[in-house]
């Protein structure tokens, strides 16, 4: 153990809160596909990978960085949107682990897609935007717009879920499924509108990696097991529950590689995971089912 | 009634010519490397594509002693599983003659136990784990590449020749990080980065690994900010190695120098489409681009089977820098095929594994013997590297504008290392 107290631990614990702002925004897409639809999106980190490619070579072909990014986030919406009608629908009634084996097929399906089209190579914008230096600690502005794009999409998603007729359909329907349609809420619509929702956020956390992680087919690999164990940490469902877990996740993995060793963070942190799921299989704020 | 017989005793001779033609039956190679997933663009395509020049070379020529070459390849998926799955396929469906290739250690060292528990033969093209071999006396597996303890010895080797002349230091006052990927081409490397290291006096100041899936280096990086190397000794593959770049710049790590070992670091043209001249005198081991030696002091021959082999590559590929990964698989597959099969079918009658084995324990090519410079010659039966190549070499390479030199040994070298880092350096103390 090499736990010093020192201006390089608080440079890598605040590193690991700016990881949780990206980690959070991709756990709050999931959790709400899951909370509204109750269908895990295990491909939702090939989604990711998708809005990737598409901002890359939209800017590759001369489109500005900006509108390449709203190019790749209405991209991915639509493809949340796609991936709901062909592929979720047709599944909402079946049990959850057909569901769960449809959205893998997703998965692998995409993977092979992305390496049959775009190649294996690794693929970058070679955008930087330098780092800020604060008391000899050092952060990429990559990661601090990161965690403040986060930030903002979560506060937009919460003014959107409690303060529009749509938002708070879809909080209705996240509540009961069988009442809502009978209040003559389309429930269709809700999980079409929620899908897309659920994508966008993909698309936005795309435009925000592309900046920091190299474009691969594989991409999903080193993000999407992560995903999923916050949203399961935080309770599958709850967008604060997910929004906690990842600064918890993030944080384990910062100080964990602190004082020990990179890979001992990532293990402390899957270990923390294991503990919380046998004392409350729930999550932290997963509600009783 | 004469007639009769000698029409038979005819008909009989020509059946017995047809069929001998018959018995030069085709030769079948299990050619085993990642063509999907992140290790795809680490090397191992590019390796694959060496082997491929090499075994289209050979059949151009009419095959070895009548047999063609036929390749059956497989895609392990940059997966341990899927490596062996599919080296089982081959043999036991696919009934291939040997198993050939592979890129990633992790798949090779089970692999090879594997494999050779089930006395079938394996030639290893590309993956470097000392750990393949080390204290196992496999009988039926044999590389003729370098293994990780030498990527280890010659980054160490090359610091502290230059130690006084270069970074004017002596080697115990230089400091040292190595950090590394945590499977087996990570850890044997490392391993052997600092038990040389530690031979020359030199201070290990940090040490540590990480999975190559880590979707965050930054506390690592922090570390090593903490320990201020002056060197720091990379073995890694892809996405790991651009991601640590990146996030060290991000985070104002300066060192001396940084010296990868392979891999990522041998994909130049690939890192410098990424970083640009941050990746400008990065130091690199690996067995050495055949393309980089001066044919002038390899056997006859060998320069034109190198513009060849470079020709076809960029013709394939489109590429500008051809990798040692493609070298390789090029040389590796020329090897055995020039060298070890022809020996097996007319000194041991035919290419069951156990000729093979006994074929490839004759080898003895000197140094200069092929196109990547080293000789061969492998650790026979009962000593710790059995099947190992006792000839090979590691050299440490330098990018320097777009080029690769090769700056250790200096009896090879094209150029003299620029070290340590130039001011102005993105990573320049």
């Amino acid at each position: 153990m090499d736990c010093q107290l020192d201006i390089f631990f608080l440079e890598a614990v605040l590193n690991g809160l700016l990881l949780a702002g990206l980690l959070a925004l991709l756990a709050l897409g999931l959790n709400l596909i899951f909370g509204v639809i109750d269908v895990v999106w295990i491909c939702y980190a090939e989604l990711v990978m998708i809005g990737m490619y598409g901002i890359y070579y939209a800017h590759k072909g001369g489109v500005p960085l900006l509108l390449a990014a709203l190019f790749g986030i209405l991209l991915v919406a639509l493809a949340g949107a796609v991936l709901h009608q062909v592929v979720i629908r047709p599944v909402l009634d079946s049990a959850p682990i057909n569901q769960l084996l449809v959205t893998g097929g997703v998965l692998f399906f995409l993977q092979a897609a992305a390496t049959m089209a775009f190649g294996v190579d690794f693929r970058n914008l070679g955008i930087r935007f330098g780092s800020i230096t604060l008391a000899d600690m050092s952060f990429s502005y990559s990661r601090i717009i990161t965690f403040g794009v986060a930030l903002a999409a979560m506060l937009v998603l919460w003014l959107f879920l409690s303060r529009t007729y749509v938002g708070i359909a879809i909080r209705a329907i996240a509540q009961d499924r069988q009442i809502m349609p009978l209040m003559g809420v389309d429930q269709r619509r809700i999980y079409l509108i929620t899908s897309a929702i659920g994508g966008g956020l993909a698309g936005l956390a795309a435009a925000l990696m592309v900046l920091q992680y190299d474009i691969y087919p594989q991409i999903g690999l080193q993000f999407g097991p992560l995903i999923f164990m916050i949203c399961v940490l935080g309770g599958l469902g709850s967008l604060i529950g997910g929004f906690v877990a990842a600064f918890i996740i993030s944080e384990f993995i910062a100080i964990g590689g602190s004082c020990f060793a990179t890979e001992w963070g990532y293990a402390i942190a899957f270990l923390f995971f294991m503990v919380v799921i046998f004392i409350r299989p729930q999550g932290l704020f997963g509600g009783r089912s | 009634m004469h007639r009769v017989i000698a029409k038979l005793s005819l008909s009989a001779f020509a059946g017995l010519l047809l069929g001998g033609a018959a018995i030069a039956q085709d030769f079948k190679i299990g050619n085993i490397y990642d063509q999907t997933g992140p290790f795809a663009a680490g090397g191992s395509k590019a390796a694959s594509i060496g082997a491929k020049i090499a075994i289209d070379m050979i059949n151009e020529r009419g095959g070895v002693e009548g047999h063609k070459i036929i390749a059956i390849n497989a895609d392990a998926q940059s997966k341990v599983d899927v490596a062996i799955n599919e080296a089982e396929r081959l043999l036991n469906e696919q009934k291939v003659d040997l198993i050939m290739g592979v890129y990633s250690s992790a798949q090779c060292v089970p692999l090879a136990a594997k494999v050779d528990a089930a006395k079938k033969f394996f030639w290893v093209n590309v993956c470097v784990s000392s750990a393949v071999f080390k204290n196992k006396n496999l009988q039926y597996v044999f590389r003729a590449n370098i293994h990780s303890d030498q990527y280890g010895e010659a980054s160490c080797s090359f610091i502290n020749e230059w130690a006084k002349s270069k970074f004017g230091k002596d080697p115990k006052d230089l400091k040292i990080a190595i950090i590394y990927e945590d499977g087996p081409y990570g850890v044997g490397v490392a391993q052997a980065n600092e038990a040389r290291c530690k031979e020359f006096g030199m201070q290990i100041v940090h040490k540590e690994s990480y999975s190559a899936t880590a979707s965050d280096l930054s506390a690592m990086v922090s570390k090593l900010r903490r320990a201020q190397p002056d060197i720091i000794l990379h073995t890694g593959y892809n996405p790991d190695i651009t991601l640590f770049l990146r996030q060290a710049k991000e985070a104002g790590l300066k060192f001396q120098a940084l010296i990868g070992h392979g891999a990522g670091y041998s994909q130049i043209d690939k890192l410098y489409e990424t970083f640009k001249d941050d990746v400008n005198y990065l130091l690199d081991v690996d067995p050495v681009p055949a393309q980089l030696l001066d044919a002038k002091k390899l056997a006859p021959g060998l320069g034109d089977l190198t513009a060849e082999m470079v020709k076809r590559y960029k013709a394939e590929t489109g590429a500008n820098e051809v990798p040692p990964h493609t070298s390789m698989g090029f040389n590796q597959t020329w090897i055995f095929l020039t060298d070890v099969l022809p020996r097996a079918i007319k000194k041991y009658g035919g290419y069951d594994p156990e000729a093979l084995r006994k074929a490839a324990l004759d080898t003895d090519i000197p140094i200069g013997g092929t196109i990547q410079g080293y000789g061969v010659k492998f650790f026979p039966p009962g000593t710790p590297m059995a099947g190992q190549n006792e000839r090979s070499i590691a050299v440490v390479m330098q990018f320097v504008d777009g080029k690769t030199k090769v700056v250790w040994p200096s009896a090879i070298s094209t150029a003299e290392p620029i070290v340590p880092l130039p001011k102005g350096h993105a990573y320049a103390k």
